[in-house]
């Protein structure tokens, strides 16, 4: 054994093949390089298709008001801001993965954070398209925004956890963008050197902002990318925990629970991660980047996945404790009849939310599963499902029975607006990502290059000799 | 010296041609406007200067803004040209007059802004109804404004002028003629008809209800012989026994008996004591819902009950009656009558004379006449008499009447065999009409004459003997419409009109024209109190009537009943949208009849079991409810149904008054099915309870808009929900009055007590409330279900109407509602209603979570909404733990900058009704105080704002604190119970003040362990229960 050992025998290679930085990008960039394939026109357009039926959804709902969803006079609130809950949760992932796992020097980030920054971002898009289109007036939405204004000047509560949310989001994704931006700045600049059109150098010339490569550059690019992981960290933990106090801050029994920011985070990780593995899966097979989104990778985010839903399924469990315990008679309606009792009207969304959350990952215990692809794509749908049907749950199953009987209402179900304002949302976030896996580089080229020097065969073949040699004979080759 | 030159330079001086160019550039243009434009060249030429780039920024986004920007449809609003004297604009004028629809009277004050009457409100001056109104009443100022209105008289379906009319009339009208109408209360409207009819020998006046009264009529001529209704004084009354009449919702003068009947619901905490309510009824009602005690009978038993009631009250057994529990009702109700024998009163709803000789038996034996029935004063709203109207069926069929002047009756619609009567029509050689809309009758007439609106209208009315009230116009008529009387005045020959007429009839009377100013003045006149006469009893017709009772039988098959709903009544409310949309007090159901049917029913035939959780969520969740078919002596009626438990097991209630026409109004269409015809006669008179009926599935579906679909506040898991709604048993609160204040105590130990709450159960700092604070209290003891508050409450506040669609989508908009509960006995529970509106909490829930602080709280203590800074969110809506907010889901109003977006398409949908409550013409009826929300906006209960800010600057302008008499809310006015109490609440004398102080022990807030710190408190319901708890369940 030699000293010089630096890579660790139990850590699999981040990197698979014998890579040479000029395969590396060649493998990453040339997608960007040449036409699409077909598949990618297909996928495009099927977006496309719900995206426009989305946005005629939001038409619908703008020029004919709110009573073209189902939601009546007990069920405020439904499907819009279920989704909208659902969308940040998903935002969750770009932004642990860049910032936390940065900070803590994770170094199999490198492989996947670029697509998941790119989902992050998309996602909080979608997200953002909820609570301003749930709006029952959406053309006065500048009302919640802060600003000196001709009205009084008239300001907005600023009690109101819905106002949190217009911060929370906004600061998350402006945050986002830049950290995403900031990691693209290099790549851009390495497709612009390569690019042979006149075109494609102009625009990518202009996107890479003038980056040349030199060790200032590099020098600040790693100081902001410290900055804004440090700027980020918090803000995965806030806005999930702002979005939760929506529920949490009212006195509706099955919201007002002072568990829900450590749960809203921990499951907005959960179905984050999930999302990822998800878009992963899918890029790595469709770009052969197999040799980048390794195994290695996949386990790692699924020990994550058991983790959280770990989590999440021992909130559940305190939540009903605490339900029983508090003998409070509104929390426990909400929560052993509305959501336990299988038989009461909406006990098959908490069951399935149940199910799939909490009983099914814990599958992920065995290294086995965490390593079969399929299951891993079906597992990662599955808990997205089942991460739509929490915050179903914790919405719907708590208002449509709240305090007064008399205000029991109907069994609430979407109309097809409603429906397809979610589906144009998926059109939204699948427009974007196409557009992205086309012409962004999905894995980050410069960061993926840090690590060659650490891990995998092209480690191996350069070090391995070195790691041989005794500390006499590796300091006179090493001498100068 | 003359051109002596002062110069400020050397330029000036020698006047250089720069010089001359600063001058002249010295104020550049400054007539002109700064358009920053180089206006030489065109627009699009135009250089922007660097300089000018923000102008030009600034100019265009402004434009670009104000072009493409959503225009709002303005509608202009054009002053008088020359005002009229006595009208200040924005200040309303109260014209004292009488609402009568058909038999019903009620004396009202019509609020009148701007030339236009837009509300009913009671007329505190009048003796029976002492300032309340009712549902119908309340919604009847809609009818003036209604689009289906006939606008002009018509000959043969064609267009006419009254001139024609009078003209082909004056030949037409000839051989024998009839005058049909409904109940007339009007003395000189009776006159009138007699001197018509004078002029035509052999012309008989007959009167014809929709519902018939006629069994107490008869009843009444054969053991009083008189034909008459006595006048009922229910507050005299100690023991109270309805069998089957529904005297606080549709039975004869309902509004003036629940207006007797609240003086003794209430508790005087100090002396707690109140009357005892029986009720035996087939089918749930208000008043049922209203009594101590509830007995369920099959309709066909209401007989043998009066009997068995009679001889127990006599000391004999009671036999006849199987049902050992309506058997141990009847003991107990015997012994209180006998025990409170002249303060006791016993009324039925059936139209059986015999059972009405019976209860009339029954009366006699407990003393009721001369202390709780009067015969020194009539009740003259219902005085058809069903032999009277047959004998004319008979007559037109036989082709002997030549003439037939129709007002108010509508036998083509309501009669049971109205085919026969529609027959007898075509052979009648001259039919006229005076109805105000297309009904089923005047459909039919040649000619139609269509009469004003009560609003429009000149007239008199004598509900009870003695009693009168007086009709003036409140605005000129809308449409080219004629008084009927009008008319008869004209073709007898008069050559008056009936104003003069009037004028010169009252002005006879009460001592030339001063008295009758006075009179219509003060809209009533009253009689000077009389000693109540108990009439002479003739016993002879007893001992016929109890066999005859004997005689019927009750199987143990289905029975149907037919009933009346406050708010259509016998059919009058069907075309008001407000009186459509009114939840009913029972079965929270608006737009639609169905089949009431008991827990037994659902669970036999249709396998739904209530007490089973899962089962009747499923029953509830879902508005379609099954389509069930009734086949009753050779006649089908399929409808959907609802599980009312109260109903008694073999009996299914079906409400009349619906499936009209659509021609009478949109609000018609589509609802309901007309079951009149299920009603038949036996013995001459019409009986609206049948036997021998089968109920089958039929596997469609129907959609029933409920409003509220879970009655229960008590559930397996949770527990009862005491905190939401308190009741007692009469027997428990002289126990131990202070339970409820206890309970309360102990849940607020930790913070201190109650008094310590408000401070103690909060981290945030307590603020004084000084100043005015408005507060309500409602006491559930006198609230009987009504609706009139709920009507008054949305003709007030401009509440939209939203069509039965959106209702059953729960889009219903009623500011205020009346929740209704159930509890105990699965099969007979007991109802508590308790009316419910924004609490105006102090710390209100709704406020913080608000983004842009659209609702807030006033310095009052109001919690009002900023509807123009509102942008949607619901967040309020969710949090209100009363669920008492309002969504606009859609353009109700027509207000939206959007255009043509009413109809909802793929979605829900908004009907005809909406769109025609947005017309020109019904539009009228808005009240101009209050704003008219727009789509996307949250609204709910404001407590009546726009009134309170009207009583401060009264009292301002007067120069004196404001008192209680300044402010009424819209409920508060309305209501016949007088549960509602508001105002002050920092004024010690105020009313509301007192209310609280004088019983603590029975007050509590709804929900108030939330520390939301709501204005409105509740008075525990106490039901008149010798019991210690409420019955458990069963």
């Amino acid at each position: 054994m030699s000293l010089f050992k630096y890579e660790s025998e139990v850590r699999e290679p981040l990197v698979k093949g014998n890579k040479t930085y000029h395969q590396i990008t060649e493998d990453i960039i040339k997608p960007i390089e040449v036409k699409p394939t077909k598949l990618w026109y297909v996928g495009l357009v099927i977006a496309l298709i719900l995206l426009g039926f989305g946005v005629l959804s939001v038409y619908q709902e703008v020029v004919y008001g709110i009573g073209q969803w189902n939601l009546n006079k007990t069920v405020g609130w439904g499907w819009d801001i279920t989704n909208f809950v659902w969308w940040v949760g998903i935002g969750h992932a770009g932004t642990l993965i860049s910032a936390i796992l940065l900070l803590f020097r994770q170094g199999w980030r490198t492989g996947v954070n670029r697509a998941a920054e790119a989902m992050t971002i998309f996602a909080v898009m979608c997200a953002g398209q909820f609570p301003i289109f749930h709006m029952g007036r959406v053309w006065m939405a500048m009302y919640v925004l802060p600003y000196p204004n001709t009205r009084g000047s008239l300001w907005p509560n600023f009690e109101s956890p819905l106002l949190w949310d217009v911060f929370a989001i906004s600061t998350y994704f402006t945050v986002s963008l830049l950290f995403w931006y900031s990691g693209l700045l290099p790549d851009f600049a390495t497709v612009r050197d390569r690019a042979k059109t006149k075109l494609r150098k102009l625009l990518y010339g202009v996107a890479a902002f003038g980056w040349s490569g030199s060790t200032k550059h590099w020098q600040r690019h790693e100081s902001l990318s410290l900055v804004l992981a440090g700027l980020s960290t918090p803000l995965v933990l806030s806005v999930h925990t702002i979005v939760s106090f929506d529920f949490a801050t009212s006195v509706i029994p099955g919201w007002h629970t002072s568990i829900f920011p450590p749960y809203f985070v921990a499951g907005a990780v959960f179905s984050g991660f999930a999302m990822v593995q998800t878009l992963l899966l899918m890029v790595r097979h469709v770009l052969g980047l197999q040799d980048y989104i390794t195994m290695g990778h996949i386990e790692a985010m699924n020990k994550v996945i058991v983790l959280t839903a770990s989590i999440v399924g021992c909130a559940y469990l305190t939540e009903l404790f605490m339900a029983w315990y508090s003998q409070n008679k509104y929390e426990g309606y909400a929560f052993f009849y509305s959501r336990v009792n299988l038989f009461s009207p909406y006990g098959w969304s908490y069951w399935g939310m149940m199910s799939c959350n909490v009983i099914v990952p814990q599958i992920f215990w065995f290294s086995k599963l965490r390593r079969n692809i399929a299951l891993t794509f079906f597992m990662s749908i599955l808990i997205n499902v089942g991460m739509w049907f929490e915050r179903f749950v914790i919405i719907v199953t708590s208002i449509y029975r709240d305090y007064l009987p008399s205000s029991w209402t109907v069994y609430y179900s979407p109309t097809i607006w409603e429906i397809g304002f979610y589906l144009g949302t998926f059109g939204l976030f699948f427009t974007c990502f196409f557009l992205f896996a086309k012409y962004f580089p999905v894995i980050a080229v410069a960061e993926i290059k840090s690590v060659l020097k650490t891990t995998g065969d092209n480690y191996h073949e350069k070090m391995l000799p070195a790691e041989q040699m005794t500390a006499e004979e590796f300091a006179h080759e090493y001498a100068h | 010296m003359e051109n002596k030159k002062y110069w400020q330079s050397f330029g000036e001086r020698n006047e250089s041609e720069a010089y001359k160019q600063s001058v002249k550039d010295e104020f550049p243009k400054a007539q002109e406007p700064q358009i920053p434009f180089d206006e030489s060249k065109g627009v699009l030429d135009a250089v922007t200067p660097r300089r000018d780039f923000l102008k030009y920024l600034g100019f265009s986004t402004a434009a670009a803004a104000i072009a493409a920007g959503c225009e709002t449809p303005v509608h202009k609003s054009i002053p008088f040209a020359n005002k009229p004297e006595d009208l200040v604009p924005g200040q309303a004028d109260y014209y004292a007059t009488t609402y009568v629809q058909d038999g019903d009277v009620l004396s009202i004050l019509a609020r009148v802004r701007d030339g236009r009457p837009i509300k009913i409100t009671g007329n505190n001056q009048s003796p029976i109804y002492k300032g309340c109104t009712s549902a119908r009443a309340e919604a009847s100022v809609l009818d003036l404004y209604n689009t289906a209105r006939l606008r002009f008289p018509y000959i043969k379906d064609k267009e006419a002028t009254f001139a024609q009319i009078d003209k082909a009339l004056a030949s037409d009208i000839a051989g024998n003629v009839v005058v049909l109408t409904s109940t007339i209360v009007s003395p000189s409207t009776k006159e009138i008809i007699a001197s018509f009819l004078a002029k035509y020998p052999g012309g008989k006046h007959v009167t014809y209800d929709a519902v018939s009264y006629a069994g107490i009529l008869a009843a009444n001529e054969s053991t009083f012989g008189k034909r008459a209704i006595p006048s009922y004084k229910f507050e005299n009354a100690q023991t109270i026994v309805s069998i089957g009449a529904d005297f606080l919702g549709t039975w004869l003068s309902p509004t003036e008996f629940t207006k007797q009947y609240a003086v003794n619901r209430r508790i005087d905490e100090k002396k707690p004591a109140m009357s005892r309510h029986y009720q035996f009824e087939s089918v749930l009602s208000p008043t049922g819902a209203s009594a101590d005690y509830k007995f369920l009978c099959k309709p066909s038993e209401w007989g043998k009950v009066a009997v068995a009631l009679l001889n127990a009250v006599n000391g004999q057994a009671v036999s006849g009656i199987s049902d050992a529990k309506l058997v141990e009702g009847i003991k107990k109700v015997a012994k209180d009558l006998a025990e409170t024998k002249g303060k006791a009163l016993v009324v039925s709803g059936s139209n059986d004379p015999n059972v009405q000789i019976a209860v009339n038996a029954l009366n006699q034996a407990i003393g009721a006449y001369g202390t709780t029935i009067d015969w020194a004063i009539t009740l003259n709203n219902r005085a058809g008499y069903d032999a009277d109207f047959a004998q004319l069926v008979a007559d037109m069929n036989a082709g002997t009447v030549n003439t037939l002047l129709v007002y108010g009756a509508n036998p083509a619609y309501n009669y049971f065999d109205a085919d026969k009567f529609k027959k007898g029509l075509e052979k009648v050689r001259t039919t006229v009409s005076f109805s105000s809309f297309d009904d089923e009758t005047t459909q039919l007439c040649k000619y139609k004459i269509p009469d004003h609106h009560y609003l429009e209208s000149w007239g008199d009315a004598e509900p009870k003997s003695g009693y009168f009230s007086f009709i003036q116009p409140t605005i000129n008529p809308l449409f080219k419409t004629r008084q009927w009387q009008d008319s008869l005045l004209k073709w007898a020959g008069a050559g008056l009109e009936y104003a003069a007429y009037l004028k010169q009839y009252w002005s006879a009377k009460l001592g030339g024209e001063g008295g009758w100013f006075n009179a219509i003045q003060t809209g009533v006149l009253n009689p000077a109190e009389t000693a109540a006469s108990a009439g002479a009893f003739n016993s002879a017709a007893v001992a016929n009537a109890i066999s005859a009772i004997g005689a019927t039988k009750t199987g143990s098959d289905i029975e149907v009943l037919l009933y009346q709903k406050v708010s259509i009544g016998e059919g009058q409310g069907a075309n008001n949208p407000f009186l459509q949309e009114m939840p009913d007090p029972i079965t929270c159901s608006t737009w639609d009849n169905y089949f009431v049917i008991s827990p037994k029913i659902a669970k036999s035939l249709l396998n739904i079991d209530i007490t089973n959780e899962g089962q009747s969520d499923d029953y509830e969740v879902h508005p379609e409810k099954e389509v069930l078919k009734l086949t009753i002596n050779g006649k089908e009626l399929t409808l959907p149904f609802l599980i009312v438990p109260g109903t008694q097991a073999d009996t299914i209630g079906v409400a009349v008054g619906y499936g009209r026409s659509e021609k009478i109004g949109k609000a018609a269409k589509g609802s309901g099915k007309n079951v009149y015809p299920f009603s038949y006669v036996k013995d001459g008179f019409v009986n609206y309870n049948l036997s021998g009926g089968k109920l089958e599935r039929t596997g469609e579906k129907y959609t029933i808009a409920q409003t509220q679909t879970h009655g229960r506040y008590d559930s397996k898991i949770g527990g009862k929900r005491v905190e939401v709604m308190k009741e007692l048993t009469l027997a428990q609160f002289v126990h131990d009055p202070k339970e409820i204040f206890k309970e309360r105590e102990h849940e607020f130990e930790e913070f201190g007590g109650l008094e310590n709450f408000e401070k103690q159960g909060t981290i945030y700092p307590y603020h004084e409330k000084p100043g005015i604070h408005w507060a309500m209290s409602v006491d559930l003891n006198a609230c009987t279900g009504c609706g009139a508050c709920v009507v008054a409450c949305s003709i007030e506040n401009n509440v939209p109407i939203v069509g039965k669609g959106e209702v059953a989508r729960f889009h219903d908009m009623h500011w205020l509602r009346i929740d209704r509960y159930y509890s105990g006995d699965v099969e007979n529970p007991d109802v508590v209603f308790q009316p419910m509106m924004c609490q105006h909490c102090d710390n209100a829930p709704c406020e913080n979570v608000c983004p842009v602080s659209a609702t807030n709280h006033s310095t009052e203590g109001l919690n009002q909404m900023a509807y123009n800074r509102c942008i949607g969110t619901r967040y309020c809506a969710n949090n209100c733990p009363y669920k008492v907010r309002r969504f606009n889901w859609a353009d109700y109003t027509g207000a939206d900058s959007f255009k043509n977006n009413q109809d909802q398409k793929l979605v829900g949908d908004l009907g005809e009704v909406v769109l025609d409550m947005n017309d020109d013409l019904t539009r009228m009826v808005l009240n101009p105080d209050v704003t008219v929300r727009s789509r996307g906006v949250i609204e709910k209960c404001s407590f009546c704002v726009q009134r309170l800010q009207d009583a401060k600057l009264k009292a301002k302008r007067e120069s004196r604190p404001m008192v209680d008499s300044d402010i009424e809310t819209a409920c508060q006015s309305s209501c016949p119970s007088d549960c509602f109490v508001f105002g002050n609440v920092n004024d010690k004398n105020s009313a509301i003040s007192k209310t609280r102080k004088d019983n603590p022990y029975r007050l509590f807030y709804s929900l108030e362990q939330l520390h939301v710190m709501p204005n409105v408190n509740y008075l525990t319901k106490v039901r008149n229960k010798t019991e210690m708890e409420e019955a458990a369940e069963a």
